[in-house]
């Protein structure tokens, strides 16, 4: 394995670093309380190239490979304090643009992905119903076909970008007596008829990622919009996943980081007893512990990308990374809440936020548990 | 033994083993379907695919991870013989 970034892939690392820091955390704090999505920043990120990031130059991303892609995303969530944007510009990418890609056909990907990866559309995913979360594949939405076009009926919830998306990937099922082999994909338009937005949905953390529930009322579909054959939804929702898992958490590997760097500032400047707290070995064993995480979660997410990158698949690799992932990016939240002390209690610190975000990576894109099962199957248990 | 034969018998030997278990080998025939019936669940086809990649190191590509290719053993054959004659 081979970790090491070229001149071109460092340039741009950085590049990206500077931008997020410069572009992004102005009003988070406000936007934050509010629950406000950031949309003059994800049309600076997708001017920056962000979203078209794995999306080929013909299509008008950059064409970048998994590893680079991870690497950038890192460095974004390094420089942005904004999770919540990079949660819903992740969203939009794994689980609209890459299905897109890699199932679409040429017409649906020539009419969708140049406006997906300038930021022109913004994309959401519709899986999850109010009986089926994990069990993903019991979903009812049901899908009809009628001449040229299938209608939808049915609704689902916690869909990320909800309110604010042009294009959804809805789930539904054309025969539910055939179970997870009965389900499709479609690409849903927002002024399709019978389509509507209900209300949006308040979170603990990644408040600033817009999330709603959606309806379905003998929602038209034309047939060109099916994503994939009949039937093939279970196999579409799975690569939508694996990508997902792989490389949702990049952006929280680099803020990490940003929070291991600030605790050691912290530790650094406040003194207790007459000396830096980080003399203290309580305080320095927390820190020792944030950098081993960092260490963890990083090397389980190059480890996935290059594998992606050689073109092997990575069911196992990419559970493993989303697990670590997510349960280091809580405990470090954690620990550097603690080092800050009832400072980092207080909002105005933005240490708190920091947890509130963590803390849905371990619902999202299958549970920890789920997680864990993935593994442990794979693993011949 | 043919390279075809060979190649089912090795996919054959694996799906018994992880996921028909003390069943009778002569009830699992090139037609008895898998994915239909529910005997490759989602969890069973990443596990298929991860042993096919492996075993035969060939690359199965997402869309091709469905009923349609892995409904039968004659069907996963296929999949893995076409694989391997890109390869070569």
């Amino acid at each position: 394995m081979d970790f090491a970034w070229s001149d071109e892939q460092m340039q741009l690392r950085e590049a990206v670093k500077s931008f997020a820091r410069d572009e992004l955390n102005e009003g988070l704090c406000e936007r934050d309380k509010r629950g406000e999505f950031n949309r003059e920043g994800w049309h600076k990120c997708a001017k920056f190239g962000i979203h078209g990031l794995p999306v080929p130059a013909d299509y008008g991303g950059m064409g970048a490979d998994p590893l680079t892609t991870v690497g950038v995303l890192e460095n974004l969530g390094y420089g942005c304090k904004d999770n919540g944007l990079l949660f819903s510009i992740n969203a939009h990418m794994w689980t609209v643009e890459i299905p897109l890609l890699d199932f679409g056909s040429e017409p649906q990907k020539r009419k969708y992905l140049p406006d997906l990866c300038n930021g022109t559309l913004i994309g959401g995913n519709a899986m999850t119903e109010p009986g089926s979360g994990s069990d993903a594949y019991s979903l009812r939405t049901t899908a009809e076909r009628r001449g040229d076009r299938y209608v939808l009926n049915g609704s689902k919830t916690f869909v990320s970008n909800g309110n604010v998306a042009d294009l959804v990937v809805v789930y539904a099922t054309l025969n539910r007596s055939a179970g997870p082999n009965g389900i499709c994909g479609f690409l849903v338009e927002k002024g399709y008829p019978g389509f509507k937005v209900g209300r949006p949905l308040e979170k603990m953390g990644l408040r600033t990622s817009p999330m709603a529930e959606l309806f379905f009322d003998d929602c038209e579909v034309p047939a060109e919009n099916r994503l994939g054959r009949e039937g093939a939804g279970q196999s579409l929702f799975t690569h939508s996943m694996n990508w997902e898992r792989a490389c949702i958490l990049s952006n929280s590997v680099g803020a990490m980081q940003r929070l291991l760097e600030m605790s050691i500032r912290y530790a650094r400047d406040r003194k207790q007893f007459g000396q830096a707290i980080g003399k203290f070995q309580l305080v320095s064993s927390k820190i020792v512990d944030m950098k081993m995480r960092v260490d963890q979660a990083q090397a389980a997410l190059y480890r996935t990308a290059w594998l992606q990158t050689k073109g092997r698949n990575v069911y196992l690799e990419a559970a493993l990374a989303k697990l670590t992932i997510s349960e280091n990016w809580v405990r470090c939240a954690e620990n550097a809440i603690q080092i800050h002390g009832g400072y980092g209690y207080m909002v105005e610190a933005e240490v708190e936020r920091e947890l509130r975000d963590a803390l849905g990576s371990r619902l999202y894109s299958g549970t920890s548990e789920i997680q864990r099962v993935l593994v442990a199957s794979l693993l011949g248990l | 033994m043919t390279d075809q034969s060979a190649t089912m018998s090795v996919i054959k030997d694996y799906i018994l083993e992880e996921f028909l278990p003390g069943e009778d080998p002569g009830q699992l025939t090139p037609s008895t379907p898998l994915v239909s019936t529910g005997i490759l669940d989602s969890l069973a086809i990443l596990k298929l695919i991860a042993f096919l990649e492996r075993e035969f190191d060939i690359p199965i590509k997402a869309h091709e991870a469905d009923e349609e290719h892995l409904n039968t053993l004659q069907a996963i054959c296929a999949l893995v013989d076409s694989k391997r004659s890109l390869v070569r």
